[in-house]
């Protein structure tokens, strides 16, 4: 027996798989077809997973009860993954091979700054509309995009939320420390805080940066205790969240609020942290205390929304399963507005789009972000998530100055 | 000057783990020349096992950390006799890529069983610390200094006194004398690759106290341990830890230079990795083999 | 028998490698030309990044298959290539030739100057240093406020319409490496490479000047990684640093070389085709464990073609001498 011969019976195999379509051809009868690549592996997979559990929970609601209706007839959902991995540099490929190879009608969102810059990208060359839900950086939207909207807040809003209650408390915090990981939200979100604090009379003491892979921040919290800030921000992910607040424990640093822009709204930090999460804010898109009252089609009100997503996925709803479903719901009511599946008809619709759902307004400007929707403020307050700002939406009263280590 | 003692207490803390971590690898990669990249998926197994432990059985991390060395040892023994020993004989790249398979294969499976979700081991006394001269010092983490210098200290004796030590040094050293004399060559080598892994296994644990435990959360543990063991000198007991105090030390201060370009600003602690290896640089063309290498490669 | 005599006898061997592996890889080479009538954009990337995966395995084999240099950095010069596209669009300059140049050019010196003090290191030492490189300059490059620091710069790109450009530009890029590695390996300058991998210290007896025929080695696999990567940065239209310096750009050329074979002409661009094809299925169709697969396939192809993918070419005697020589890397 050669071996050539299977070696080119390989390459064979591998050609026609490569070229083969997978899954449904798009809008083939009555289905409308999204597409993601999203974050179910690597560094980001547990914000990946939310992500889509907020898709999924849209498309099931929709499906349910009985598809979109354009122009008269009425179409099913359907969304096809793709793992990015957490790289910015496979996203590309998998936002391609949804639009050339499977077809799809439209694109959500993957998770995450860089590689929502990147889907962008081809969005835009391919003409493609995307809404995306967890891409926060504004750089995205700085780059003349027709293409690409984005339902959430900018990134330079995440902590401005936390500065404002710590400023109209009695007495009311002057100082602030931040710390900050080195990519491109995380350095959005502490500009945006140090603009924020300087211009509303507050005083940035501490402002630093840490690697995206630093394994230890002992030192920069010592920087940063030296300072003795009121305020202590941290802009970040869940894993440096954690590693920050360890550190800061450990360290004995006594500051009045401590606020982290990821982190808090997740379950897995107060399950990690225990007690010592006690106390913490958190900056968010959306909590499940905020009174909006949607337009039909959907949820209504964020309380029935929370209680959707534990039905479905036993857990509290946290702001991104909220800002992936409202992705999802801009495309839903855009395409209903269009009364048309023709991709230059939605994306017109959605630049015009103004509607008011469970998550708050949306509402594009004219480089497509959605600055009409504030943030809140959440506080874990004996384990409990509590929104504590904007007044108006709370529901609990923020707990200020923390107290010390081992009470809380 | 208190901001400074501080530093060099953060940094020998620091360094005190990343030794640990480096102390496995090093030993795989001097005596067997093999450069382990499934070193960094042991270690995250070693932290999950404690996270597991810890949390359906209240296991003390501490307690944990013979546990960790000896299911670690196991798994890297059986690893080596059954698959690497198959190829031991092709070029070392080929090992190399084996290894890049298998830490494929065991954080994936880590994904599977355990999912994304962050996990901590924060334990009744997490945290807690005391003061001394202002410099804030926390037990958790002196303790795993302890360990750590513990650790490197039965190492060291081992190789050394025991008999297996010896013949462990026998083979690094000329493997056909070794052969010669007796020595099951690959019996030795399955026990050295069950050492760097459960070495693994007790930095995970030790991780496990102050990082969160995610299947990726090898991955940076994993690049300073190659920067750690070459500093310090392949292969070297005492090299690992005297690198990775180094280079804990070296990261601390760098985190506090803080300065201003033109319209550049120039972060330490933004840069801390880069200044590292910069450090790194200089000792390997200065001292091409390592702080505490042999003169000649 | 001893390994070398199986080695031998199977048909491996020789500075190039097989030469029915060479025919195979240009012919695909000829086949990958069409790609872009196809109008599937998606597949234009898939074989694009295939082409820049494999110039960039061929710069690393130059170093590490040939000369013996274990390089864990080569991603380095890729960004840095990277970069220099960047850099030239930020300035209003949008011509994939100049992009190229510059890339060349900025690498070579590059090469020469860091490969000065580094290329006196030995083996594993060596490879840190490379490593140290790699991670020291994406460190860096997240710091200059000048190259976009970590929120990276928007790359000038052509429309749609034109989108074909950059998959040929790559191709030539390949092309160039392939033949690049073959002339070499023919040439003197290839028996010096291989004679300083098999033994610097004969080589030098010889009258081969070490030191000169490494930096030579590290500029040209500088150039070919930096090619690659002045191609890629207008094609993908977004830079970062965890982009121009990611892992897989690291990792998967070096995994590619040698799993193609390594020290041959026809491997990588075999080993690319194969790994990146395989990946892509397999994150096609098994979506949350495919990278569990993608490990799987890698473990199992060591332990069976433990020489690499090009030795299904060499061999002498099928299936029989294959299943003989299974256990002659045994320990």
């Amino acid at each position: 027996m050669q071996l050539r011969p299977i070696a080119a019976l390989g390459a064979l195999i591998l050609a026609a798989g490569l070229a083969a379509p997978s899954g449904p051809a798009a809008a083939a009868g009555d289905t409308i077809v999204f597409g993601s690549p999203v974050s179910l592996t690597g560094s980001l997979t547990k914000e990946g997973h939310l992500t889509q559990e907020g898709y999924e929970l849209w498309k099931n609601y929709v499906n349910a009860h009985g598809g979109i209706k354009v122009g008269g007839k009425t179409y099913n959902v359907d969304i096809k993954y793709y793992d990015d991995e957490s790289k910015n540099d496979t996203s590309a490929q998998l936002a391609e091979r949804l639009i050339d190879q499977d077809h799809v009608n439209f694109l959500l969102g993957p998770y995450g700054s860089g590689t929502s810059f990147t889907v962008a990208q081809i969005a835009e060359r391919k003409k493609i509309p995307m809404v995306e839900g967890n891409g926060a950086a504004e750089k995205i939207f700085n780059q003349g995009f027709k293409y690409t909207f984005g339902v959430l807040s900018p990134a330079r809003r995440y902590l401005e939320g936390i500065l404002q209650m710590t400023k109209a408390q009695k007495p009311p915090a002057q100082t602030v420390g931040i710390t900050a990981a080195s990519d491109a939200f995380s350095q959005e979100v502490a500009q945006g805080a140090a603009a924020w604090a300087n211009a509303n009379g507050m005083k940035v003491v501490y402002n630093n940066k840490y690697p995206d892979t630093a394994t230890d921040v002992s030192s920069i919290i010592s920087a940063l205790k030296a300072t003795n800030p009121d305020v202590i921000l941290n802009a970040g992910h869940l894993q440096d969240a954690l590693l920050v607040q360890k550190g800061l424990k450990e360290q004995n640093v006594m500051a009045k609020a401590y606020g982290y822009s990821v982190g808090p709204d997740t379950p897995d930090f107060a399950s990690s942290l225990g007690k010592d999460a006690n106390d913490v804010f958190g900056g968010a898109q959306w909590s499940d205390a905020v009174k909006y009252k949607g337009a039909p089609g959907f949820y209504q009100t964020a309380q029935e929304y929370a209680k959707a997503i534990d039905a479905a996925y036993h857990h509290r709803a946290d702001y991104h399963n909220a800002e992936s479903t409202a992705a999802c719901l801009a495309f839903q009511y855009a395409i209903q507005k269009a009364g048309s599946l023709d991709t230059e008809k939605v994306r017109d619709a959605l630049a015009k789009l103004d509607v008011t759902t469970f998550y708050g307004i949306i509402k594009f400007d004219s480089r497509g972000i959605n600055l009409y929707k504030p943030m809140v403020v959440n506080q874990i307050q004996n384990g409990r998530l509590t929104t504590v700002w904007p007044a108006l939406t709370a529901d609990g009263k923020p707990k200020y100055p923390a107290p010390p280590w081992g009470q809380r | 000057m208190h901001l400074f003692a501080q530093d060099l207490v953060n940094g020998i803390l620091a360094g005190g783990i990343l030794a640990v971590v480096a102390l496995g690898f090093s030993l795989v990669w001097g005596i067997m020349n093999i450069i382990n990249l499934a070193h960094g998926a042991f270690l995250m197994l070693g932290a999950y096992l404690t996270y597991q432990l810890f949390a359906s059985f209240h296991v003390d991390p501490f307690l944990s950390l013979p546990i960790s060395f000896v299911v670690l040892f196991a798994l890297g023994y059986l690893i080596q006799t059954y698959l690497i020993n198959w190829v031991a004989r092709a070029p070392i790249l080929t090992i190399f890529l084996l290894t890049f398979g298998l830490s494929l294969l065991m954080v994936n499976i880590a994904l599977i069983v355990w999912t994304g979700d962050q996990r901590g081991v924060t334990t009744a006394y997490s945290g807690a610390n005391f003061t001394i001269a202002d410099v804030t010092v926390p037990w958790t983490k002196l303790f795993t200094l302890l360990a750590a210098l513990a650790i490197t200290g039965i190492m060291q004796l081992w190789l050394t006194r025991s008999k297996t030590g010896r013949a462990i040094r026998a083979t690094s050293m000329d493997i056909g004398a070794a052969q010669l004399s007796g020595v099951r060559v690959a019996h030795i080598y399955a026990i050295v690759y069950g050492l760097g892994a459960g070495l693994a296994g007790v930095a995970g644990t030790l991780i496990s106290l102050s990082y969160a435990v995610n299947p990726g959360m090898g991955d940076p543990f994993l690049i300073k341990a190659f920067v750690v063991c070459v500093l310090g000198g392949l292969g070297s007991v005492e090299g690992a830890l005297i690198g990775g105090l180094v280079y804990g030390i070296v990261e601390a201060f760098a985190t506090q230079l803080d300065f201003t370009i033109g319209t550049q600003h120039i972060s330490g602690s933004g840069l801390q990795d880069a200044i590292a290896l910069v450090v790194l640089l200089i000792v390997l063309i200065v001292r091409p083999t390592g702080i505490m290498g042999k003169a000649t490669a | 028998m001893t390994t070398t005599a199986v080695l031998r006898r199977i048909g491996l061997g020789g500075i190039t490698g097989s030469p029915i592996a060479i025919a195979v890889a240009l012919a695909l080479m000829v086949v990958l030309l069409a790609v872009p009538f196809g109008h599937n954009g998606y597949l234009e990337i898939v074989f694009r990044n295939i082409l820049m995966y494999a110039a960039m395995a061929y710069g690393w084999n130059l170093i590490g298959g040939y000369t013996g240099y274990v390089s864990f950095g080569q991603v380095a010069f890729f960004g840095a290539g990277a970069y220099c596209s960047a850099v030239l669009s930020a300035h209003g300059i949008d011509n994939l030739f100049a992009d190229v140049a510059l890339a060349c050019v900025v690498n070579a010196l590059f090469a020469i100057v860091v490969g000065l003090p580094v290329l006196r290191l030995k083996g594993h030492y060596f490879a840190i240093a490379t490593l140290g490189i790699a991670l020291a300059l994406s460190d860096i490059v997240a710091n200059l406020d000048a190259l976009g620091a970590s929120s990276g710069l928007a790359v000038h790109h052509v429309d749609e319409a034109h989108f074909y450009v950059y998959y040929y530009a790559m191709w030539l890029v390949a092309l160039a490496t392939i033949l690049g590695t073959y002339f070499i390996a023919r040439s003197k300058l290839g028996f010096a490479f291989v004679a300083i991998r098999e033994n610097e210290e004969a080589a030098a007896v010889l009258g081969i000047d070490a030191t000169r025929y490494k930096i030579t080695a590290w500029a040209i696999s500088a150039m070919m990684a930096g090619a690659a990567g002045a191609v890629f940065a207008p094609a993908n239209g977004f830079l970062d640093p965890s982009i121009a310096f990611s892992v897989d750009s690291n990792v998967f050329p070096i995994v590619m070389a040698i799993l193609g074979g390594a020290g041959t002409v026809a491997g990588p661009f075999i080993g690319a085709l194969i790994l990146a094809g395989a990946n892509e299925l397999l994150q096609r169709y098994f979506i949350k464990i495919h990278t569990l697969f993608f490990g799987a396939m890698i473990v199992i192809v060591v332990l069976i073609l433990p020489r690499g993918l090009v030795w299904l070419f060499g061999l002498k005697g099928g299936a029989r001498t294959w299943l003989k020589s299974l256990t002659a890397y045994k320990a």
